[in-house]
């Protein structure tokens, strides 16, 4: 009877405290390769069974005891089961480290709604730039880096996406540069500072083809390009590289004006550490370039440091500082002295020493729920200054401060909405283009519905206010939506039509200068520029056997108004009333673009051997459309080539890695009347005339490398840059690089 | 395959939606519509479309296609109005640079045009030229 009784109690006891027969399993879930904790990991068990990992990777779950088998489950990551024999009362600690994805169309991106996502799933084409290949390749400067993309070229500092810009004289830019997700663009000439991008520090590069104003506001009229930063890993990652390069000499011997070759020089340091719940990141950049154009050097530095901090006590909040800056000391090349012998001399009436410094500081605050909602409040002080000891008219200081929040959330299985307010304020104290205070505000929002299983569709709005010197401009609403349909495993089919639009510049607006024979007039009436593009796009992911990669296919089409080139005629003096003839900011163009575009990349590994073949091909046809009359006028719009195309190939094998990409471009379709006149072309360019209409052809340039792994840590390599020596030109008078060679030793610890 | 269809068409119906034509305006028509002819070739106030004169090129018939051509005058090049309409720019590969005219007049039976050009012999007294055409 005793016994029976004992019995019973126990019986109730279990019956009414589970925990009893039940065990608990818990450990943390990471990158394999990167060593990083996985949030939002899907732990599932037993039947509708699961929990997500927290911020830290972590997670806890409780289930009855026996053989347990748990799934793993995260975006972009192979799946993962473990099973488990669980003891009742018993804590068993299972750490799992997962691995990424091979298959390119399981990329995350973040840049194209603002939040992650893969890229197969996007209604808009973005490529994605790895960090490694800013290493393999030896690129220094983010702008060398960007036009190496297919379907973008860099036409001295101004990037042109699938043809939507032309060559502006460095003022203004229709594809905004941001880092992290904000804006980079300098607030008085409105263009991307190139040189102080970093390039430390990363984890990838994105950029939006197409119009993204809807999302990012004025100036992503023609796409955007994201830099963004690596975060920290459980394992610190040290990473350094030293380069020494030599230009040899141009095919062109009657160019050569030096004695001893020309050189650069490059260095740079990056840390990436945690430390408990505090990411910790810095990087450092040194060049030292001496140009192979006459009076045409840099001395550049660059720093940055990024710091993160997760709430132990509430749950999804962290918040941090980014911190890049700059500085530069250098000359901008701007004219030639002649064709014949001295195109890689410099003008020396152009020839302008630069003392260029920048500073962005940018606070953030994050509070995220997973799946349910993410509040990020952000901001940007960003100062940038150009000193011109020689010419202090010249001189400009620009001071703006962007601010930001964003929220996420998800309001029903089906339907995520995105909305936001934001504000920059900027204050420009120039010589050169006078003092002003700009501000805008706007508001945007957007709606991601999955109205049935494999469809995606998005629609967003934006509605914002510019204005300048506390002049309001007209509140602009601008309209995207998108669709995207998976149609097999790896297929996937997109189509997209998104609005832009861009406010002038103050330096469009109020820039007055003579720069050598040229002479620069103000436009305070210079109208916003507005357009759309829109796409259909095919991407197709490939796995066969040890073969992985995609191809990606997309046909497009893109109307803009009220287009801003610097148009060369006569105007009056806005002091002296007098006309003189010159440059100034006028809204003359209108233009509509279609084409296509290819893309793709296959990579083969074996254990020993890996070999990516990747590449792409871009056709155009940019022309001069007239507003009026919805008719094409049957010029070629500025500064833009039909055919573009790209191919590389990397291997590695053991310790050694070679690469080699081939760069092919079609002649330019046309050019500022200015350059061809005969009553300016000599004034402005000597020979150019005579150089463009006999040089004005295609060309390809062939770039190769080769690395080998001096041990574990160290890995040495030479690259050698327009191997084939071709000569080639970006805009007028601006030859670029010829032959040059690279040596660069690499550490990662 | 109903799904893929349904995402055709409508890619296809926002595709077209965003072709949408816009309409054409008053001053478009009007400058389009009618053969011009000049009536005054003015430089400063006097008239200058004599045999050897400034504006002699300009004398005769002036017509603006719809497709931005036209010609003006003895001249032959390309037309295309500013963003807001209030001028009117003449690119001719006989004349070394745009002519940036101000539209002072521009009605179905006239127009009238004026600029100002910097004259090579005396910078600080230019050219200041009005140009009216009428219907032919």
């Amino acid at each position: 009877m005793r016994f029976a009784l004992t019995a019973f109690l126990l019986l109730l006891y279990f019956t009414m405290d589970g925990s009893a027969i039940t065990g608990k399993i818990r450990g943390k879930v990471y990158d394999n390769e990167t060593r990083q904790p996985l949030a939002g990991v899907y732990v599932i068990w037993g039947r509708n069974l699961g929990t997500t990992t927290g911020d830290d990777g972590g997670y806890v779950i409780t289930p009855d005891s026996g053989r347990v088998n748990i799934t793993f489950q995260f975006i972009g990551y192979e799946t993962v089961t473990k099973s488990v024999f669980l003891r009742t009362g018993e804590t068993i600690e299972l750490n799992v480290g997962m691995d990424m994805k091979l298959s390119e169309i399981d990329q995350i991106v973040i840049s194209a709604n603002r939040t992650e996502q893969r890229i197969a799933e996007l209604t808009v084409s973005v490529d994605v730039i790895k960090a490694s290949f800013i290493s393999e390749n030896h690129i220094t400067d983010a702008q060398e880096l960007i036009n190496k993309t297919p379907g973008i070229e860099v036409i001295d500092g101004q990037a042109s996406v699938r043809g939507g810009s032309g060559f502006s004289y460095g003022v203004g830019s229709r594809v905004l540069a941001l880092i992290d997700g904000l804006p980079v663009l300098s607030a008085d000439a409105g263009n991307i500072k190139w040189q102080f991008l970093p390039l430390e520090n990363l984890s990838q590069i994105e950029i939006i083809k197409g119009a993204s104003s809807v999302l990012y506001g004025s100036s992503a009229l023609n796409g955007v390009i994201n830099f963004r930063s690596a975060d920290a890993t459980n394992k610190p990652v040290t990473q350094f590289f030293t380069e020494a390069g030599l230009f040899g000499k141009p095919s062109n011997k009657d160019w050569v004006w030096w004695d001893t070759p020309r050189s650069f020089f490059s260095t740079s340091f990056s840390h990436l550490q945690r430390f408990g719940n505090t990411d910790f990141s810095i990087g450092a950049n040194l060049l030292i370039d001496e140009g192979y154009r006459r009076l045409n050097g840099e001395k550049l530095g660059r720093i940055s440091f990024r710091i993160k901090h997760l709430n132990r006590k509430k749950e999804g909040l962290s918040y941090g500082l980014n911190l890049n800056a700059g500085y530069t000391g250098k000359k901008d090349f701007v004219l030639w002295e002649d064709a014949e012998y001295g195109a890689l001399k410099q003008n020396s009436l152009t020839a302008l020493g630069l003392q260029g410094d920048f500073l962005a500081v940018d606070p953030f605050v994050s509070l995220k729920k997973r799946d349910r909602y993410k509040h990020d409040l952000r901001m940007r002080i960003q100062s940038s200054g150009n000193r011109f000891p020689d010419s202090e008219k010249n001189n400009s200081n620009a001071l703006s401060v962007f601010a930001e929040y964003q929220g996420w959330f998800r309001i029903h299985d089906r339907i995520d909405l995105t909305a936001g307010i934001s504000e920059t304020y900027s204050n420009v104290r120039s010589n050169f283009f006078g003092d002003h205070t700009a501000l805008n505000i706007a508001g945007f929002s957007q709606l991601e519905v999955t109205p049935f299983h494999r469809l995606k569709a998005v629609a967003g709005v934006r509605v914002e206010q510019y204005s300048l010197d506390s002049e309001k401009d007209k509140i602009v609403p601008i309209f995207r939506t998108g669709l995207n349909f998976q149609a097999a495993d790896y297929t996937y089919l997109r189509a997209s039509f998104g609005e832009g639009y861009r406010y002038p510049s103050i330096a469009e607006r109020y820039a007055s200068t003579t720069l050598g024979s040229v002479k620069i007039f103000p436009n305070p009436d210079v109208a916003p520029e507005s357009g759309w593009s829109a796409e259909l796009g095919f991407k197709q992911g490939i796995r066969i056997g040890k073969l992985n990669g995609q191809f990606d296919f997309s046909a497009f089409l893109s109307r803009n108004s009220d287009l801003i080139e610097y148009f060369f005629a006569s105007y009056e003096d806005p002091v002296t009333g007098i006309p003189e003839v010159g440059f100034k900011a006028t809204n003359v163009e209108q233009s509509r673009i279609r084409g296509f575009e290819t893309e793709f990349v296959v990579t083969r590994s074996t254990e020993r051997l890996s070999t990516t073949v990747s590449g792409g091909y871009t056709f155009i046809y940019p022309v001069e459309y007239n507003k009026s009359s919805q008719q094409a006028t049957g010029a070629y719009l500025k500064y833009r080539r039909k055919h573009s195309g790209k191919i590389s190939i990397l291997t590695r094998w053991n310790k050694l890695e070679s690469g080699l990409s081939l760069y092919a471009k079609s002649k330019t379709l046309n050019i500022d009347d200015v350059f061809l006149n005969p009553l300016t072309r000599e004034a402005i360019l000597p020979g150019f005339y005579d150089y463009w209409m006999s040089g004005n052809t295609g060309y390809f340039t062939i770039d190769g490398s080769l690395g080998y792994k001096i041990s574990d840590p160290l890995t040495l390599s030479l690259v050698v840059k327009n191997l084939t020596n071709t000569e080639y030109m970006g805009r007028p008078g601006d030859i670029q690089p010829h032959r040059n060679f690279s040596l660069r030793l690499t550490g990662r610890f | 395959m109903k799904k893929i269809a349904l995402f055709v068409t409508i890619s296809v119906c926002l595709l077209f939606s965003s072709c949408s034509k816009d309409k054409e305006s008053e001053k478009f028509k009007f400058l389009t519509t009618p053969t011009w002819t000049t009536d005054q070739l003015l430089v400063n106030g006097v008239s200058a479309d004599g045999p050897g004169e400034l504006l002699a090129g300009f004398k005769g018939d002036a017509s603006f296609n719809k497709d931005g051509t036209g010609s003006f005058g003895s001249y032959s090049g390309t037309w295309r109005f500013s963003s807001d309409e209030s001028q009117l720019i003449i690119q001719t590969p006989d004349v070394p640079l745009p002519i940036i005219t101000d539209i002072i007049q521009l009605t179905a039976s006239r127009l009238e045009v004026t600029t100002v050009f910097p004259n090579p012999a005396d910078q600080t007294n230019p050219y200041n030229i009005r140009m009216i055409f009428k219907v032919k």
